[in-house]
Protein backbone atom coordinates (compact mmCIF):
# COMPACT_ATOMS: atom_id res chain seq x y z
CA UNK A 1 0.00 0.00 0.00
CA UNK A 2 0.92 3.67 -0.55
CA UNK A 3 3.90 4.58 1.55
CA UNK A 4 5.13 1.01 1.67
CA UNK A 5 5.20 0.82 -2.13
CA UNK A 6 7.08 4.11 -2.43
CA UNK A 7 9.64 2.91 0.09
CA UNK A 8 10.16 -0.48 -1.46
CA UNK A 9 10.65 1.01 -4.92
CA UNK A 10 13.35 3.26 -3.47
CA UNK A 11 15.01 0.20 -1.96
CA UNK A 12 14.97 -1.44 -5.39
CA UNK A 13 16.36 1.63 -7.13
CA UNK A 14 20.04 0.71 -6.73
CA UNK A 15 19.78 -3.04 -7.20
CA UNK A 16 21.70 -4.59 -10.06
CA UNK A 17 20.10 -6.38 -12.97
CA UNK A 18 20.84 -9.73 -11.31
CA UNK A 19 17.70 -9.24 -9.22
CA UNK A 20 15.40 -10.45 -11.93
CA UNK A 21 12.64 -11.39 -12.54
CA UNK A 22 10.87 -9.30 -9.93
CA UNK A 23 7.49 -10.46 -8.65
CA UNK A 24 5.42 -7.81 -6.95
CA UNK A 25 2.75 -9.07 -4.57
CA UNK A 26 0.22 -6.66 -3.14
CA UNK A 27 -3.28 -6.43 -1.72
CA UNK A 28 -6.28 -6.69 -4.00
CA UNK A 29 -7.75 -3.57 -2.39
CA UNK A 30 -4.68 -1.50 -3.29
CA UNK A 31 -5.52 0.84 -6.14
CA UNK A 32 -2.37 2.89 -6.40
CA UNK A 33 0.55 0.53 -6.18
CA UNK A 34 0.18 -0.95 -9.63
CA UNK A 35 0.67 2.44 -11.30
CA UNK A 36 3.71 3.26 -9.17
CA UNK A 37 5.29 -0.11 -9.88
CA UNK A 38 4.69 0.06 -13.62
CA UNK A 39 6.11 3.55 -13.73
CA UNK A 40 9.22 2.40 -11.84
CA UNK A 41 9.70 -0.63 -14.07
CA UNK A 42 9.20 1.40 -17.21
CA UNK A 43 11.96 3.76 -16.17
CA UNK A 44 14.17 0.85 -15.22
CA UNK A 45 13.68 -0.73 -18.63
CA UNK A 46 15.41 2.33 -20.13
CA UNK A 47 18.66 1.23 -18.51
CA UNK A 48 18.00 -2.51 -18.39
CA UNK A 49 15.96 -3.42 -21.46
CA UNK A 50 15.65 -7.08 -20.48
CA UNK A 51 13.90 -6.25 -17.22
CA UNK A 52 11.20 -8.70 -16.28
CA UNK A 53 8.54 -8.31 -13.66
CA UNK A 54 5.10 -9.64 -12.73
CA UNK A 55 2.25 -8.38 -10.59
CA UNK A 56 0.14 -10.55 -8.29
CA UNK A 57 -2.68 -9.66 -5.94
CA UNK A 58 -3.76 -11.43 -2.81
CA UNK A 59 -6.61 -10.58 -0.45
CA UNK A 60 -5.66 -7.91 2.04
CA UNK A 61 -4.67 -9.68 5.24
CA UNK A 62 -5.46 -6.92 7.72
CA UNK A 63 -7.12 -3.51 7.85
CA UNK A 64 -5.56 -0.74 9.93
CA UNK A 65 -6.24 -1.32 13.61
CA UNK A 66 -8.13 -4.56 12.97
CA UNK A 67 -8.39 -6.71 16.08
CA UNK A 68 -5.88 -9.48 16.79
CA UNK A 69 -8.27 -12.41 16.55
CA UNK A 70 -9.98 -11.33 13.35
CA UNK A 71 -6.54 -10.54 11.87
CA UNK A 72 -5.50 -14.16 12.35
CA UNK A 73 -8.60 -15.27 10.43
CA UNK A 74 -8.11 -12.81 7.56
CA UNK A 75 -4.39 -13.64 7.37
CA UNK A 76 -5.20 -17.35 7.11
CA UNK A 77 -7.62 -16.51 4.32
CA UNK A 78 -4.90 -14.59 2.51
CA UNK A 79 -2.68 -17.65 2.87
CA UNK A 80 -5.09 -19.63 0.70
CA UNK A 81 -3.80 -17.35 -2.05
CA UNK A 82 -0.25 -16.72 -0.96
CA UNK A 83 0.65 -20.39 -0.50
CA UNK A 84 -0.07 -21.53 -4.09
CA UNK A 85 1.44 -18.29 -5.39
CA UNK A 86 4.67 -18.73 -3.43
CA UNK A 87 4.80 -22.38 -4.47
CA UNK A 88 4.44 -21.36 -8.10
CA UNK A 89 7.04 -18.57 -7.94
CA UNK A 90 9.53 -20.36 -5.65
CA UNK A 91 11.43 -17.13 -4.97
CA UNK A 92 15.11 -17.18 -4.03
CA UNK A 93 14.64 -13.94 -2.11
CA UNK A 94 11.69 -12.17 -0.52
CA UNK A 95 12.03 -8.48 0.17
CA UNK A 96 9.27 -6.93 2.24
CA UNK A 97 8.74 -3.80 4.27
CA UNK A 98 5.75 -4.07 6.50
CA UNK A 99 2.27 -4.05 4.98
CA UNK A 100 0.06 -6.84 6.34
CA UNK A 101 0.34 -8.49 2.93
CA UNK A 102 3.91 -9.55 3.64
CA UNK A 103 2.99 -11.83 6.54
CA UNK A 104 1.06 -14.49 4.57
CA UNK A 105 3.70 -14.41 1.83
CA UNK A 106 6.57 -14.90 4.27
CA UNK A 107 4.72 -17.57 6.25
CA UNK A 108 4.07 -19.41 2.97
CA UNK A 109 7.77 -19.24 2.13
CA UNK A 110 8.71 -20.50 5.59
CA UNK A 111 6.30 -23.39 5.20
CA UNK A 112 7.78 -24.34 1.82
CA UNK A 113 11.20 -24.21 3.47
CA UNK A 114 10.12 -26.50 6.30
CA UNK A 115 8.68 -28.94 3.80
CA UNK A 116 11.98 -28.99 1.92
CA UNK A 117 10.38 -27.61 -1.25
CA UNK A 118 12.26 -24.30 -1.51
CA UNK A 119 14.52 -22.37 0.80
CA UNK A 120 13.90 -18.63 0.47
CA UNK A 121 15.97 -15.83 2.02
CA UNK A 122 13.63 -13.37 3.75
CA UNK A 123 14.81 -9.79 4.08
CA UNK A 124 12.58 -7.39 5.98
CA UNK A 125 13.14 -3.63 5.98
CA UNK A 126 11.13 -1.73 8.58
CA UNK A 127 9.63 1.53 7.39
CA UNK A 128 11.45 4.83 7.89
CA UNK A 129 8.38 5.92 9.86
CA UNK A 130 9.22 3.45 12.59
CA UNK A 131 11.62 5.26 14.93
CA UNK A 132 10.77 3.87 18.35
CA UNK A 133 8.45 0.91 17.81
CA UNK A 134 8.07 -1.84 15.24
CA UNK A 135 4.99 -2.36 13.14
CA UNK A 136 2.95 -5.50 13.82
CA UNK A 137 4.43 -7.20 10.74
CA UNK A 138 7.85 -6.22 12.03
CA UNK A 139 7.23 -7.68 15.47
CA UNK A 140 6.27 -10.98 13.88
CA UNK A 141 8.92 -11.14 11.18
CA UNK A 142 11.75 -10.07 13.50
CA UNK A 143 11.81 -13.70 14.58
CA UNK A 144 11.19 -15.30 11.21
CA UNK A 145 13.20 -13.26 8.75
CA UNK A 146 16.81 -13.99 7.81
CA UNK A 147 17.75 -10.32 7.87
CA UNK A 148 15.75 -7.62 9.65
CA UNK A 149 16.75 -4.07 8.78
CA UNK A 150 15.85 -0.99 10.81
CA UNK A 151 16.49 2.62 9.86
CA UNK A 152 16.89 4.32 13.23
CA UNK A 153 19.46 3.61 15.98
CA UNK A 154 16.78 3.40 18.69
CA UNK A 155 15.34 0.30 17.10
CA UNK A 156 18.75 -1.29 16.68
CA UNK A 157 19.20 -0.96 20.44
CA UNK A 158 15.80 -2.44 21.21
CA UNK A 159 16.15 -5.24 18.67
CA UNK A 160 19.77 -6.31 18.77
CA UNK A 161 19.43 -8.98 16.07
CA UNK A 162 18.46 -6.31 13.57
CA UNK A 163 20.74 -4.69 11.01
CA UNK A 164 21.22 -0.92 10.97
CA UNK A 165 22.43 0.68 7.75
CA UNK A 166 21.17 4.20 8.44
CA UNK A 167 18.42 5.71 6.32
CA UNK A 168 18.13 3.74 3.09
CA UNK A 169 15.01 5.19 1.47
CA UNK B 1 -8.17 21.41 -3.39
CA UNK B 2 -9.08 18.15 -1.74
CA UNK B 3 -6.76 15.61 -3.31
CA UNK B 4 -4.11 15.70 -5.98
CA UNK B 5 -2.11 12.84 -7.40
CA UNK B 6 1.10 14.64 -6.59
CA UNK B 7 2.09 17.72 -4.67
CA UNK B 8 5.50 17.85 -6.32
CA UNK B 9 4.72 20.95 -8.36
CA UNK B 10 3.19 22.86 -5.49
CA UNK B 11 6.15 21.95 -3.31
CA UNK B 12 8.64 23.17 -5.88
CA UNK B 13 7.16 26.66 -5.81
CA UNK B 14 6.76 26.92 -2.05
CA UNK B 15 8.97 28.91 0.35
CA UNK B 16 7.49 27.31 3.45
CA UNK B 17 5.49 24.16 4.03
CA UNK B 18 3.04 23.72 6.87
CA UNK B 19 1.93 20.14 7.19
CA UNK B 20 0.33 17.56 9.42
CA UNK B 21 2.64 14.93 10.87
CA UNK B 22 2.10 12.30 8.19
CA UNK B 23 5.38 10.68 7.24
CA UNK B 24 4.91 10.97 3.50
CA UNK B 25 4.11 14.68 3.69
CA UNK B 26 7.05 15.44 5.97
CA UNK B 27 9.59 13.49 3.97
CA UNK B 28 8.44 14.88 0.64
CA UNK B 29 8.84 18.46 1.84
CA UNK B 30 12.20 17.82 3.52
CA UNK B 31 13.64 16.07 0.49
CA UNK B 32 12.84 19.11 -1.61
CA UNK B 33 14.76 21.20 0.90
CA UNK B 34 11.75 23.22 2.00
CA UNK B 35 11.50 24.61 5.52
CA UNK B 36 8.79 22.63 7.25
CA UNK B 37 6.44 23.40 10.12
CA UNK B 38 4.74 20.24 11.38
CA UNK B 39 1.41 20.68 13.13
CA UNK B 40 0.71 17.85 15.49
CA UNK B 41 -2.86 16.92 16.28
CA UNK B 42 -2.50 14.36 19.04
CA UNK B 43 -6.19 13.54 19.04
CA UNK B 44 -6.20 12.53 15.42
CA UNK B 45 -3.03 10.54 15.09
CA UNK B 46 -1.83 7.13 16.13
CA UNK B 47 1.10 7.12 18.52
CA UNK B 48 3.34 5.60 15.91
CA UNK B 49 2.65 8.28 13.36
CA UNK B 50 4.09 10.86 15.72
CA UNK B 51 7.37 8.99 16.06
CA UNK B 52 8.86 10.34 12.88
CA UNK B 53 7.71 13.92 13.45
CA UNK B 54 9.17 13.89 16.96
CA UNK B 55 12.48 12.47 15.75
CA UNK B 56 12.74 15.01 12.94
CA UNK B 57 12.09 17.72 15.49
CA UNK B 58 14.73 16.31 17.86
CA UNK B 59 17.24 16.25 15.01
CA UNK B 60 16.47 19.87 14.21
CA UNK B 61 15.00 19.32 10.75
CA UNK B 62 11.50 20.68 11.37
CA UNK B 63 9.64 23.20 13.50
CA UNK B 64 6.87 21.58 15.54
CA UNK B 65 3.75 22.95 17.07
CA UNK B 66 0.12 22.04 17.62
CA UNK B 67 -3.07 23.59 16.26
CA UNK B 68 -3.46 26.13 19.03
CA UNK B 69 0.17 27.32 18.94
CA UNK B 70 0.46 27.55 15.15
CA UNK B 71 0.03 31.30 14.83
CA UNK B 72 2.56 32.25 17.49
CA UNK B 73 4.98 29.65 16.12
CA UNK B 74 4.78 31.16 12.64
CA UNK B 75 5.44 34.57 14.12
CA UNK B 76 8.38 33.63 16.30
CA UNK B 77 10.09 30.73 14.51
CA UNK B 78 13.68 30.81 13.27
CA UNK B 79 13.88 28.85 10.03
CA UNK B 80 17.61 29.43 9.66
CA UNK B 81 18.17 27.16 12.64
CA UNK B 82 16.76 24.19 10.74
CA UNK B 83 19.28 21.59 9.66
CA UNK B 84 19.22 20.23 6.11
CA UNK B 85 17.81 16.75 5.69
CA UNK B 86 20.28 14.49 3.86
CA UNK B 87 18.75 11.99 1.42
CA UNK B 88 18.52 8.30 2.24
CA UNK B 89 21.12 5.96 0.75
CA UNK B 90 19.60 3.00 -1.05
CA UNK B 91 23.11 2.22 -2.38
CA UNK B 92 23.99 0.96 1.09
CA UNK B 93 21.06 -1.39 0.96
CA UNK B 94 22.10 -2.67 -2.48
CA UNK B 95 25.63 -3.37 -1.20
CA UNK B 96 24.26 -5.21 1.81
CA UNK B 97 21.84 -7.28 -0.22
CA UNK B 98 24.53 -8.23 -2.75
CA UNK B 99 26.59 -9.67 0.11
CA UNK B 100 23.57 -11.51 1.52
CA UNK B 101 22.66 -13.27 -1.71
CA UNK B 102 26.24 -13.77 -2.82
CA UNK B 103 26.53 -11.31 -5.73
CA UNK B 104 29.90 -9.77 -4.94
Amino acid sequence: TGGHTTEILRLLSCLSESYSPRHYVFADSDKMSEAKICSFEKKRAETFPNSQFTLDRIPRSREVRQSWTSSVVTTLYSMLYSLPLTYKLKPDLILCNGPGTCVPVCVSALLLGLLGIKRTIIVYVESICRVETLSLSGKILYYFSDYFIVQWPNLKEKYPKSVFLGRIV
Amino acid sequence: FRFKDSLAEDLRGADLVISHAGAGSCLEALEKGKPLVVVINEKLMNNHQLELAKQLHRDGHVVCCNCSTLVETLQSMDLTALKPFPPGQPEKFALFLDKVVGFQ
